[in-house]
């Protein structure tokens, strides 16, 4: 008869079951804590890629308008690019003597319309003046002026500006 | 996690009564769940800075206007100006300290500004063209401080 090479240990079990229930715990545990911090409102306010917000002490987000972004090379409006921008800068032709460019406020006033639709086909919905602006921290004031003029002229007159909340 | 049935059922007698529910295939969703979830999950906290516009008009508690109105200019160079029109009419260069703009002396003269007219709420911030985004964001952050209120204006 041949020695077992465990010596005293007499007989173990060929089925070896691995032990998760603990695992189990601790995924169950990661996946409330994700879930809890997952941002859930209607809202996506995560910056375009190379975009970097400027830091400021602020609110939380609680609003829900039309979304404006200012990177470096384009200006876009719910995501969907609008105008063109040369290293943060409006083309010349693109301005009018008022400070607005005639793309944006093109565009604007086709979100504008909508609302006004809206609004007077339901008289619960109410014509929004807020309007949300998420730009660089490089960008010139120029640009910005010129973003928020064509807003301006169009009613959209309560600017958010996005910010990384800092400390 | 284990389970033990206490009597056997039909004429399966005998038969071990000790079981284990499976809970791999559990794990298995967890770990595609936590995955998507980590990947997609935006970790940059957002808020959100009121700004109106000054040509929408200032906002007062009242229907009487504000006895002063103040302007605070950001000129190139960190550079502060600060205008007082109405009743008083004044203007204080807050000039840069260290390279930086002097956020502490703009603060001071603010809250004797407040303190003196107690019925001016906001203030209306320009800023020259060159003037960065981040500095605009700073200088506003400053402002709502000793005002609720900050207007952005040029335009």
């Amino acid at each position: 008869m041949k020695k077992s090479f465990l010596g005293n240990r007499t007989h173990l079990s060929d089925e070896m079951s691995l032990q998760i229930t603990s695992m189990a715990d601790i995924f169950i545990i990661i996946l409330v804590f994700l879930l809890k911090s997952y941002s859930t409102g209607a809202m996506n306010l995560a910056p375009a890629k190379g975009m970097t917000l400027p830091s400021a002490k602020t609110d939380d987000l609680s609003v829900e308008a039309l979304k404006v972004e200012i990177s470096e090379t384009a200006v876009q409006i719910e995501g969907q690019p609008i105008v063109d921008l040369q290293a943060f800068r409006f083309d010349g032709r693109d301005l009018q003597s008022n400070g607005s460019s005639i793309k944006l406020m093109k565009a604007i006033d086709i979100h504008r319309q909508r609302q006004l639709l809206i609004a007077k086909a339901n008289s619960a919905v109410k014509v929004d003046p807020k309007i949300i602006i998420l730009a660089d921290q490089k960008a010139p004031y120029t640009t910005v002026k010129t973003v928020l003029a064509s807003a301006a002229l169009n009613g959209y007159t309560d600017f958010k500006l996005a910010v990384v909340k800092g400390e | 996690m284990s389970a033990v049935v206490s009597e056997s059922s039909g004429k399966r007698g005998g038969a071990c009564q000790d079981f284990e529910i499976n809970i791999a295939s559990i794990i298995d969703a967890f770990t595609v769940l936590i995955a998507f979830m980590l990947v997609s999950a935006s970790y940059l906290s957002i808020g959100i800075l009121d700004a109106g516009v000054a040509a929408a008009g200032i906002a007062s508690n009242g229907n009487t206007p504000p006895s002063v109105n103040v302007t605070l200019e950001i000129v190139k160079g960190e550079k502060l100006v600060l205008k007082v029109t109405g009743k008083a009419n004044n203007t204080i260069n807050i000039e840069p300290k260290s390279g930086a703009a002097d956020y502490v002396a703009l603060t001071d003269h603010m809250k004797g500004l407040k303190s003196k007219w107690q019925d001016m709420n906001a203030v209306t911030l320009l800023a020259d063209e060159t003037v960065e985004y981040k500095q605009v964001v700073k200088t506003m952050e400053v402002l709502r401080q000793s005002m609720p209120v900050v207007l952005l204006g040029g335009f």
